[in-house]
């Protein structure tokens, strides 16, 4: 109980902070809430990262860059607003939204050149990262907005990190909104984030991971890049009530000394399952190394895995905390 | 600066600093462990008696320090000797071991295998990185000695340094191509990581071999100080002093990479070493090789085991590239030794 109390103390001033730090942010919240109340009504204001996006009328020919951007969208079901798609993290697209991915031509496999992307020619670019506005890829804000263009990127993409919002759940329902008043469409943006907020209130009330102590091991041999305090992996261990072992250092992911996790005995190993990193690559380290095997959670093999775009702040994100709260009352029954 | 005369005194001086620097290291680290703990820890492990020790104790100074300390000793001594050797060969005051591409090749090797996640030679991890990084830095060695290799065999140590040059830059095209063209999101980090060198991850069975091959390096080249003596003085003279310049000259360029080339694989690219402790040991005895070099070996293993205890425990918890530690106190020197030269010159 006392750990639910604290994670929801936790989470609210991580919004509140969020919301200080961050003063642009708050005017889409404003907008969208605005319109959910008197139906979409355009133009809208789209602000993040220090730039305002007038949109016009509601955006049918949208471009996404990068993962997180295309998976906001397809959690939307906008991709009949698509125009195009560039970029994923992943090999494949999350099998979940396949069939809404096919859908959108695919521009080209990383980023695409200028003239490519303006060749479908987009009403709207929305972007995971700073990178993606680079003059040689979409060209800047500033740019797009000359050319008639509106574009919104996600303010955990910011290039200026004081704009950027500490990885929380609050976050990501805020660039959810952003999203959903952009394109009309905020009653479903309110809906999805009830969803989530329900999931994350449910883990909460479970808190499967009373009591557990938990070493995310995201990748590294030598030394460990372990999620530390402030990001995805601890929004997601801090959501089922598990207890990180790094979680006293600032940052999202750090290298890490082998002799920490020695000491800290951990109950559980929570693998980030990525394609450069696999978790049967870490698990077949760890089982190897003369010290390391000597790990309890080695020894019990308590092994959690979690997809690596589960543990980075998008709209997966919450599917990331319900997974290791699943996976962590499996391993304690 | 009486070389001869001081040598018993000055190396015993310095392998009780070394001794001392180890036992010292031992004890520090992100997890804290007592002087008491740690001795009872090793003379349990020695056979000197029953102490009561736990098995975190153990786990963490035997098995994760011990083999790291042992590991950066061997590294810095086996770096340093090199560097003396390559500077008196090659007459120049910038040589280091990695003049002839060693480590250039040796990345080539190392990040195919960090960045395309294939396994060599059968192996997969840590262990396939530091065989492709051996096998790199072998394939770059053959490269710079074909290319340095006169008509008859002679090798000329401009012509070596070049060729050096230019086979690092190729392997740096492509090293950054493949980084650039399949880069996900983590392989630039590691990449980086690997170049900047750790010995973190040595565990006993690499510990051993780079401690042997620390010290077997040492003991030959020690065996050729007279005729690095009398290559200071050049190559006529070396010649006129009965010294067959060109056999030396490949056996010692050989050796060198070789044993740069191990070193390479198993810890990364470690910089400053090789080119600063020879400078500092000459400043203290003197140029004769018979001191100069076993001296530069213990000074370049107190100064990695020291660098390895500042990269882990610089910031709690975390371990920072022991690079970036020789480098910072590297560079300073580095600048100062590039005025000296253009004062003299």
């Amino acid at each position: 109980m006392s750990i639910a109390a604290a994670s929801v103390v936790a989470m609210t001033a991580a919004l509140v902070l969020a919301g200080c730090a961050d003063a642009p942010e708050s005017e889409p919240a404003a907008v969208s809430a605005a319109d959910s109340r008197e139906g979409p009504a355009f133009p809208v204001d789209v602000a993040a990262c220090g730039h305002t996006s007038t949109v016009e009328t509601a955006p049918e020919r949208a471009v996404t860059l990068n993962q997180g951007a295309t998976e906001v969208m397809l959690a939307l079901g906008l991709e009949d607003r698509m125009a195009g798609t560039a970029y994923l993290d992943d090999p494949e697209p999350p099998t979940r939204w396949a069939d809404a991915y096919a859908s959108v031509p695919v521009i080209s496999k990383e980023y695409p050149k200028r003239e490519e992307l303006l060749a479908v020619d987009p009403d709207f670019v929305y972007a995971s990262y700073a990178s993606a506005f680079d003059p040689k890829v979409a060209g800047t804000p500033k740019e797009l907005d000359a050319l008639g263009v509106a574009s919104y990127l996600s303010p955990f993409g910011c290039e200026d990190d004081s704009l950027r919002p500490e990885p929380s759940f609050e976050a990501v329902w805020e660039e959810i909104e952003a999203v959903g008043s952009a394109f009309g469409v905020s009653d479903d943006a309110a809906e999805l984030v009830a969803e989530q907020q329900d999931v994350v209130a449910g883990l909460a009330d479970d808190a499967a991971g009373a009591g557990t102590t938990v070493f995310w091991y995201d990748s590294g041999d030598k030394t460990a890049l372990a999620g530390v305090g402030g990001g995805g992996p601890q929004v997601v261990i801090d959501a089922t009530g598990a207890t990180n072992i790094f979680g006293g250092i600032d940052g999202g992911w750090e290298d890490v000394s082998w002799e920490k996790v020695i000491a800290a005995d951990p109950d559980v190993i929570a693998l980030a399952d990525a394609s450069w990193s696999t978790a049967d690559d870490k698990i077949a380290y760890l089982e190897k190394d003369p010290v390391l095997s000597q790990l309890r959670a080695v020894q019990d093999k308590s092994y959690v895995v979690v997809p690596y775009s589960q543990s980075t702040a998008g709209v997966t994100l919450v599917d990331g905390a319900a997974s290791l709260a699943e996976q962590l009352s499996q391993l304690s029954s | 600066m009486t070389g001869r005369a001081c040598t018993p005194g000055a190396v015993l001086v310095a392998m009780l600093l070394l001794a001392a620097s180890m036992a010292v290291a031992l004890g520090i680290g992100p997890v804290s462990v007592s002087v008491g703990d740690v001795l009872a820890v090793v003379a349990r492990r020695l056979n000197l008696g029953a102490y009561d020790v736990s098995p975190l104790d153990d786990q963490i100074v035997w098995q994760l320090r011990l083999p790291r300390v042992l590991g950066a000793a061997a590294v810095g001594a086996g770096l340093a000797v090199c560097g003396v050797v390559l500077q008196s060969l090659t007459r120049n005051d910038l040589a280091d071991p990695y003049l002839l591409g060693i480590s250039s090749g040796a990345a080539v090797g190392a990040v195919t295998v960090i960045v395309l996640g294939v396994s060599f030679a059968g192996l997969v991890g840590s262990a396939a990185v530091t065989a492709a990084g051996f096998v790199g830095a072998l394939g770059s060695l053959v490269v710079v000695l074909a290319l340095a290799a006169g008509r008859r065999g002679s090798l000329s140590p401009t012509r070596t340094v070049l060729a050096g040059v230019a086979v690092a830059q190729v392997c740096g095209a492509y090293t950054s191509l493949l980084v650039i063209m399949t880069g996900d999101s983590d392989a630039a980090r590691r990449v980086l990581t690997w170049t900047l060198g750790s010995v973190a991850g040595l565990r006993w069975s690499s510990a051993v071999i780079v401690s042997v091959v620390a010290i077997v390096a040492t003991a030959a080249f020690v065996a050729f100080a007279d005729q690095l003596d009398a290559f200071a003085f050049g190559e006529t003279s070396a010649r006129s002093l009965g010294v067959d310049v060109n056999r030396v000259r490949w056996a010692l360029m050989v050796g060198t990479a070789l044993v740069t080339a191990c070193l390479v694989a198993f810890v990364g690219a470690i910089g400053f070493v090789g080119l600063v402790v020879p400078h500092i040991v000459r400043i203290l005895t003197g140029p004769g090789h018979r001191v100069l070099l076993p001296m530069s070996a213990l000074v370049g293993a107190v100064l990695l085991v020291w660098a390895d205890t500042i990269a882990r425990t610089l910031v709690d918890g975390q371990e920072i590239p022991i690079g970036v530690v020789t480098a910072v106190v590297g560079a300073p020197f580095f600048a100062w030794l590039l005025r000296r030269t253009r004062e003299r010159s």
